[in-house]
């Protein structure tokens, strides 16, 4: 409003000032929710899954595809910086797998994943894992429009990791402490100290263990996808998780009701 | 309208500028993919009030945002160029972590990796603030006199 005399106009050349109060990752969460809006109306359930680089995300996929892929009809979109390779060794079981290569970019956003989705038999996928590329940091901070975060944590890293990166892991709805066939060799990784840092990090995540390669070990977490399937799919439903998910992040206006 | 908001890119066609930045600096970090967004944000802002520049950007970051205020700033100063906030400054401003906890209602100020409550020991809590990553407010200057709809005010002095 002009100073001078009260009339409501704002003079040219003069400093103003707009108030806006807007998400920075606004048009991110809006294409997020139109992702999930497409994976809802197809029934398709979505696991977002991240990591650091080697914690075993694709090797736990290739387990998950032979223990699951006579239940549900499985898809994966895989995202790497260079490469195919990881969406190679999932189509090897049988499964669609979409390769998105980032170039440079160290995370998926809702963007890439829209461009992935109607790449897609949507109608024909109950289960659609989308691994994200390898980094604690980024991924964080970006909806895909999935149903579940989950975070894998290697032994062979660092106990404290969820100590280190709390927004990832207060993100994650699950943890899975990955690579346990080599606990036995990992005398300076206790389970007890990353559950307890995670712990630390409010939000009662719940931090299972599996092992991927040789004699897969991975039960806990195909209950976990069970349970969390079916929870999905139940008629009138209150997704608790989501709720829960919604409420941790309620302090970040990124997600605006 | 090709509206240019900085290096390489408009806000019409909404061509990627972050890769070019990337492949630039031969850096990956989401900052730039977060810049880029503000950026797209505040050219769109400043066409619909008809501003001519954008001379202060001012954002709020959290500790649990997952963004780091300094990278935003070093991404800021090169992705501006060539856009209607070459010449912005931006001002962050930083928030604290508080939680509430969903057992005892007790309030907290904390860091970013100890957020269970101080009071009761409650391992269930809701983050009330650190999480900000939002546009609060931008400062332009218009090319011709225009009627306030209400959303801006004059800076005086």
């Amino acid at each position: 409003m002009c100073q001078v005399c009260g009339c409501a106009i704002d003079r040219a050349g003069e400093p103003v000032v707009l108030e806006v109060l807007e998400g920075l990752l606004a048009a991110n969460d809006r294409t997020a929710d139109h992702n999930r809006a497409h994976f809802d109306e197809h029934g398709v359930f979505v696991v977002n899954l991240m990591s650091s680089p080697g914690a075993g995300k694709t090797a736990l996929l290739e387990a998950t595809i032979v223990a699951l892929r006579h239940r549900y009809r499985i898809a994966v979109i895989e995202g790497d910086l260079e490469t195919d390779n990881d969406a190679v060794r999932i189509r090897a079981h049988g499964v669609p797998a979409l390769q998105i290569t980032t170039g440079t970019a160290c995370h998926l956003d809702a963007n890439l994943v829209h461009q992935a989705l109607h790449a897609l038999p949507l109608a024909g996928i109950d289960l659609l894992f989308i691994e994200n590329v390898g980094n604690l940091v980024c991924p964080a901070s970006f909806d895909l429009g999935q149903h579940r975060n989950v975070t894998l944590l290697s032994v062979t890293e660092g106990d404290d990791k969820p100590a280190k990166y709390p927004v990832i892991f207060r993100a994650s709805d699950l943890v899975i402490l990955s690579k346990t066939d080599l606990l036995w060799l990992m005398d300076d990784f206790d389970p007890r100290r990353a559950a307890a840092a995670l712990r630390e990090l409010g939000r009662g995540t719940p931090l299972i263990q599996t092992a991927s390669r040789r004699t897969p070990a991975i039960g806990p977490w195909v209950e976990w996808l069970d349970r969390e399937l079916a929870h999905h799919r139940a008629p009138r439903h209150v997704d608790v998780v989501q709720a829960q998910h919604a409420m941790a992040r309620s302090g970040d206006t990124r997600v605006k009701a | 309208m090709a509206l240019h908001f900085g290096l390489f890119a408009d806000a019409h066609t909404r061509e990627p500028v972050g890769d070019s930045i990337r492949a630039w600096m031969q850096i990956a970090v989401h900052e730039l993919s977060v810049c880029q967004a503000l950026l797209i944000q505040v050219a769109e802002h400043a066409c619909k009030q008809g501003a001519a520049a954008v001379v202060r950007i001012t954002i709020e970051c959290g500790p649990l945002s997952g963004v780091e205020p300094t990278l935003l700033k070093d991404a800021f100063a090169i992705m501006r160029l060539g856009g209607i906030a070459a010449a912005a400054e931006l001002v962050v401003v930083p928030t604290v972590v508080r939680i509430e906890c969903m057992e005892c209602g007790g309030r907290t100020e904390t860091r970013p990796n100890k957020l269970v409550c101080a009071a009761c020991g409650g391992f269930r809590t809701r983050v009330i603030a650190g999480g900000e990553l939002r546009l609060r407010s931008m400062e332009m200057r218009t090319l011709e006199p225009r009627p306030n709809d209400g959303r801006t005010r004059m800076v005086s002095g």
